[in-house]
């Protein structure tokens, strides 16, 4: 476990500082820093009671004191795109954590034993990768019923392939250098050669492909917030909030450009710090490879 | 006189399984191969490559189960042990690989790289783990100073030298080295040859030494083993024996001695190696071979037990 974290300390001391490095980097990376903190202390910022209804204020547009107006119940919009950040990034990142590790426990095994066990693994993966994401997580949800955890292993099963499908590709890779056959032959047990030589070397591109998806995540939960499938009222969530604002899209369309908006530049920020990840760590041909 | 090891008819068949559109074949990678290696001597395996030299090295050290055959480490044989027995006898038989660069792990300091042999046996070295690094780095020409490095920062020589640390640190008396020179300048091969020498005189090392190159072996090695296409042709007991095999006869006379008054003119071999699917019955240097007869292309020649200089040649020099 030690070499795991520390493979993950040296990403970040070496590449995440090198991906800092262009004003690209600097720019995602800070917007990410700036709204996870956002999120974490969403209780403390937001200028309004999220749930609070005030239906005679309602629908009122941008101005004071609701900065970004607020929804057919008067709720402030801004207070309710702070939560719902909570809820996106919770949901995503805790999919994707789940997603990574299930993910590179069941690539590795396939990778390194191989046969029978590799085969059945792989055909169930690559059955799953044959559809759609949101097609999955719709089934998982339709499955065990709407809300925030079944939301949460719906995102985490439909990435699941791609994490799966890339660790056995570098498990395989690896397999093949000598250093893993001269460590056999000083007499190693196959949990050493996985644990200390594999999984270590092969983390950093299942890290950085697991920080993108996250941005997928993001959409996900929110496509599954749209159809009303995730959070429930009155937990704030950017898809739902987008879905119930559809209903005065002319009328009031700060309800649903606001949550939009966060988002698209979320879900961007992400992807333009994954890039200079990846660049950092010069494995983009690794990631490709899978 | 005591045999370190006893290999009897060893070989190694690899199959590719065939499907509805092409059938099943198989290639003898290691063909019926015994000798046996005297402790302290130094035995040289050479030939082509694709002639079975590693394959070779790796059923000996039972990095790949043969399809038959044994070996026997100082009398006892190693295809009757369990994983785990398996594992703890590794320690006295290791190898130095032919890619020093993929050798050491890259995310493994050099110091990292030559205590885990004692970390996967489950050992403490005599003195602190420093004072081994220190000792190990040294027995191998290495300055103690490169221990908090990283492989990458390493020159190919000095990377095959911390391979050679691994291999030794758990004191083995059988080193098989697989061709440990063939990716290095000729001046750092002859630095890494040197130090293998030296390092047999005072540890009392034995060792299997396998190479393409045959003035190399004939320098290094007390036996000469000559392999072509899985098979062993010709086993030369002293280095000086002349060639018995026409095999053998050809790489002896393609070597450059380095003396333009000796220059001559080569005759190269005609033809190409045979594929190694599905051998044809007789010799397999029958279709090269310019001493070649009907015998030949239809009984397979059997190297000799009984000779002081075995060679399987039906028409022998």
């Amino acid at each position: 476990m030690t070499s795991i974290s520390s493979a993950v300390l040296g990403l970040r001391k070496t590449a995440v500082s090198r991906a800092f490095g262009s004003w690209l980097g600097r720019i995602a990376g800070g917007f990410l820093i700036l709204l996870v903190l956002t999120a974490i202390f969403a209780p403390w910022i937001i200028p309004f009671d999220y749930a609070k209804q005030d239906l005679m204020n309602g629908n009122a547009p941008p101005g004071w004191p609701h900065l970004l107006g607020t929804d057919q119940f008067g709720r402030d919009v801004l207070s309710r795109v702070i939560y719902g950040a909570r809820t996106s990034l919770s949901v995503s990142a805790t999919a994707i954590s789940i997603s990574v590790s299930v993910g590179m426990a069941l690539g590795a095994a396939a990778g390194y034993f191989g046969g029978f066990f590799e085969r059945a693994v792989m055909t169930v993966v690559d059955l799953t990768w044959s559809f759609p994401d949101i097609l999955i997580a719709l089934i998982f949800v339709a499955i065990i019923g709407p809300g925030l955890t079944s939301t949460t292993f719906a995102i985490a099963i439909a990435y699941l392939a791609q994490f799966t499908r890339l660790t056995r590709a570098q498990i395989v890779r690896l397999k093949g250098e000598t250093f893993i056959e001269a460590t056999i032959n000083l007499g190693a047990k196959p949990s050493h050669i996985l644990l200390k030589h594999l999984l270590p070397n092969a983390i950093a591109p299942v890290i950085v492909v697991g920080m993108l998806a996250i941005g997928d995540g993001i959409v996900l939960e929110a496509t599954l917030g749209f159809f009303g499938l995730g959070a429930q009222p009155p937990t704030p969530s950017w898809g739902a909030m987008m879905s119930s604002g559809t209903a005065q899209l002319f009328l009031s369309p700060w309800v649903i450009i606001f949550p939009g908006v966060a988002v698209a530049v979320t879900v961007i920020a992400v992807n333009l710090f994954g890039d200079e990840l990846i660049r950092a760590l010069d494995i983009r041909d690794r990631i490709k490879g899978a | 006189m005591t045999n370190k090891l006893e290999v009897r008819n060893l070989s190694k068949r690899f199959t590719i399984s065939g499907g509805p559109f092409r059938k099943a074949r198989a290639m003898h990678a290691v063909n019926d191969v015994s000798f046996d290696l005297v402790s302290g001597r130094v035995v040289g395996v050479v030939g082509e490559s694709g002639c079975g030299k590693s394959t070779l090295a790796r059923l000996i050290l039972r990095l790949i189960e043969p399809s038959n055959g044994s070996v026997k480490l100082d009398g006892s044989d190693l295809r009757a042990k369990t994983p785990a027995q398996m594992r703890a006898l590794r320690a006295d038989m290791q190898m130095v690989f032919q890619d020093p660069y993929s050798a050491i792990d890259p995310r493994y300091t050099i110091a990292r790289a030559v205590m885990e042999p004692f970390e996967v046996q489950g050992r403490k070295p005599t003195g602190t783990e420093e004072e081994e690094v220190d000792k190990l780095l040294n027995m191998v020409g290495l300055n103690p100073g490169l221990a908090s490095s990283f492989p990458h920062q390493l020159s190919g020589g000095q990377k095959q030298r911390v391979g050679i640390a691994r291999a030794l640190a758990l004191r083995p008396s059988l080193l098989v080295l697989d061709e440990p020179t063939a990716s290095l300048d000729v001046s750092v091969q002859a630095q890494i040859i040197s130090l293998l020498e030296q390092l047999r005189d005072d540890l009392g090392l034995t060792y299997l030494f396998i190479s393409h190159d045959l003035s190399l072996v004939r320098y290094f090695c007390d036996e000469i083993m000559v392999m072509y296409l899985g098979r062993v042709v010709e086993a030369l007991p002293d280095t000086n024996a002349a060639a018995r095999h026409p095999y053998t006869a050809t790489l002896m006379d393609s070597t450059f001695a380095p003396d333009p008054k000796l220059r001559r003119i080569i005759a190269p071999l005609e033809g190409e190696v045979p594929s190694p699917f599905d051998l044809p019955p007789g010799c397999a240097f029958a279709e090269r071979c310019p001493r070649a007869a009907a015998i030949c292309r239809n009984e397979t020649p059997i190297l000799s037990t009984q000779d002081s200089h075995p060679v399987a040649c039906h028409h022998p020099l």
